[in-house]
């Protein structure tokens, strides 16, 4: 990794930093990925998806330092392990107005912070890295507080930024909360 | 606590809602279901070499289940025996030895106490090692694989236990290589009591298309006609009552229904149908038709699957009013890589902890349990007599049978093994057959 308190040296090998204007407009697109999700305008922020998008949250076992290995028949396993197809049923659904406990509707509000960009190995893709803090609040006082990291992969459309791969670290083993629907 | 005969009415339809809420009911349900049923434990394909492990929950016991040097399996209670801390904190592992991070007591992958730090210095060579081992769980058996394990010695084995259940069940454990769980679990929280999520995955298939309404609607497929329950005809398919208290729902020919793609369907269909002659002559027909259709189980008390959609629970009770949901895939072993990994990837989005029909049962769970509060709301009865007329006996086939797969058979069967097993009846009388008056019995 390049020394990230140093400025842009105006390389975009991999693992530089981004230049000031695309790390500008990779902020922007994910300050306005948040507004979307947290209006609900689903269909709006499919728009932001690459059509090659995986979108994955991994299962973090807990384990103790030395010991890693994956044991047996425990290969890796996702809460998410979308493509865009999956990801678009998702929404649909929600269109239905069939999903009854969305109504009345959850609300959730998206603190997404610490962003970071560097330029990837992919000619006019970068890996961006960020953290979030979200709030859901249901019904009457249900409410809860999800907090972890994210690592995308965005790459330049004449459209402008394209999500084209995200994974999600959960910061929960256990997560503490009924569901995880929502996107992250 | 009310005596057990006034928690549980009319064999099996009316549960009185203290049940769902009451400390002292649930401190009965540790002692006399978790300290006394066969609990599911772990999948031999999860530990196969020898010091693997995982750590799980019996009751609100915590337990380590090892693989031994001599392939065997063995269980012990997860506390140390000095002062009580817990005594492995990884979900999952392979060593020789568990060493207590409070005073480094240390145990063997049997349990044995090998280590104990200042032995010579300040127990003075005189604590008799032999005497601290890690507590064992009394019996732990696999069937077929699936590893469960019971803290009561006198517990009839795994098999007897298994019940009217394991006909059904042999139909796809047993096929060519087996059957394995991907890990590892996710896990998530409720706030609803433990027999909730345990009736309605084993015995409410009326829920399904009301509840589940959306994502029916979106995936398609031959479930379609269940969104909204306007009308359900008989052929659909069935419930079933096992011995023991184990029950599921049944839709013929079914098993790839859930999966939300028509080529994923298409591509599970194709595999079990290039399959299904051999477990045909394996177990006749009238047997193996089960390895084609989609179940909705429950085995006793707290471990619950969908054949078919392959999603694989155990809902561990914290409490009368949470749970902690640990889910597994299940696959055949010798399934394509490609196919495991579709399973997997339809597990999580559907009934995995972000999953399109996981996410409309947890609302109605935890509301289930939760208005229990109101004092005067717990004092009155829930009910489940839907077709308690039209259940029985089947000449061909084991347990109690329903007459349509919108019946509320299996809730009552197993409220009827919950009030055996609270009023500590000896397990002759647990195991007694599924008992339900036969009133009209349908040819299936």
């Amino acid at each position: 990794m390049a020394d990230q308190t140093q400025p842009s040296t105006g390389s975009t090998q991999a693992g530089q930093p981004v230049d000031q204007q695309t790390h500008f407009e990779i902020e922007r697109f994910m300050v306005r990925e948040a507004r979307l999700l947290d209006q609900d305008r689903l269909h709006e922020w499919l728009e932001l998806l690459a059509p090659d998008i995986r979108y994955q949250l991994p299962v973090q076992e807990v384990r103790y330092r030395k010991d890693t290995q994956p044991i047996g028949s425990a290969t890796g396993t996702y809460i998410f392990d979308d493509d865009y197809k999956l990801l678009e049923m998702r929404v649909n659904r929600m269109d239905t107005n069939l999903v009854w406990f969305e109504d009345p509707k959850t609300s959730s509000r998206r603190l997404i912070t610490n962003i970071d960009a560097e330029w990837s190995e992919q000619a006019g893709e970068i890996d961006a890295y960020s953290t979030f803090l979200t709030y859901r609040n249901r019904r009457q006082s249900d409410e809860t507080w999800l907090v972890g990291a994210r690592e995308d992969r965005l790459r330049k459309t004449d459209q402008g930024w394209r999500l084209v791969n995200r994974v999600i670290l959960l910061d929960q083993r256990v997560v503490q909360d009924k569901n995880l629907h929502l996107f992250l | 606590m009310k005596p057990v005969d006034e928690l549980v009415l009319e064999d099996g339809a009316y549960q009185h809602r203290t049940m769902f809420w009451n400390e002292d009911i649930y401190e009965a349900e540790l002692e006399h279901i978790f300290s006394r049923a066969w609990l599911f434990l772990t999948h031999e394909s999860l530990i196969p070499e020898a010091g693997d492990y995982n750590t799980t929950r019996m009751g609100e016991d915590k337990v380590i289940v090892i693989r031994q040097q001599d392939g065997s399996i063995r269980a012990f209670i997860n506390s140390c025996r000095h002062r009580g801390n817990t005594v492995c904190h990884a979900d999952a592992g392979n060593t020789r030895q568990f060493t207590c991070s409070y005073h480094g007591w240390s145990y063997g992958s049997n349990g044995e106490l090998i280590g104990v730090p200042l032995e010579q210095d300040a127990y003075f060579n005189q604590i008799d090692k032999s005497k601290f081992g890690l507590q064992e769980i009394a019996q732990v058996a696999s069937y077929k694989g699936m590893v469960f394990g019971t803290f009561d010695a006198s517990a009839p084995d795994l098999e007897t236990y298994l019940g009217d259940m394991r006909w059904y069940m042999d139909s796809f454990l047993d096929v060519p290589g087996g059957i394995e769980l991907i890990g590892p679990p996710m896990k998530s929280i409720l706030n609803c009591n433990w027999k909730t999520p345990a009736e309605n995955f084993g015995g409410d298939d009326y829920h399904f298309g009301w509840t589940h309404a959306a994502g029916v609607a979106v995936m398609g497929g031959p479930l379609e006609m269940l969104a909204g329950n306007t009308g359900v005809p008989n052929e659909v398919g069935f419930q079933v009552g096992s011995s023991y208290g184990h029950i599921f729902g049944f839709i013929e020919g079914g098993a790839a229904a859930l999966q939300p793609f028509p080529e994923w369907r298409e591509m599970y269909d194709n595999w079990l149908n290039s399959r299904l002659p051999g477990q045909e002559e394996k177990f006749g027909p009238l047997q193996a038709r089960f390895y084609k259709g989609h179940w909705n189980a429950n085995i006793f008390p707290n471990c619950s699957f969908l054949y078919g959609t392959n999603t694989f629970k155990v809902w561990q009770p914290r409490g009368p009013r949470a749970i902690e949901v640990y889910t597994w895939t299940l696959v055949e072993k010798e399934m394509p890589a490609e196919l495991k990994q579709m399973m997997h990837r339809s597990n999580a989005a559907t009934f995995g902890t972000a999953g399109m029909l996981e996410s409309d049962d947890g609302e109605n769970f935890e509301e289930c349990t939760q208005t229990n509060r109101g004092f005067n709301t717990r004092q009155g009865y829930c009910h489940a007599g839907m077709g308690q007329q039209n259940e029985g006996p089947h000449p061909d086939m084991p347990g109690v049978i329903s007459d349509n797969l919108m019946a509320e058979t299996g809730l009552r069967n197993f409220y009827r093994t919950w009030a055996r097993m609270v009023n500590g009846d000896d397990w002759t009388q647990i195991g007694a057959p599924a008992t339900a008056p036969l009133k009209k019995l349908r040819a299936v």
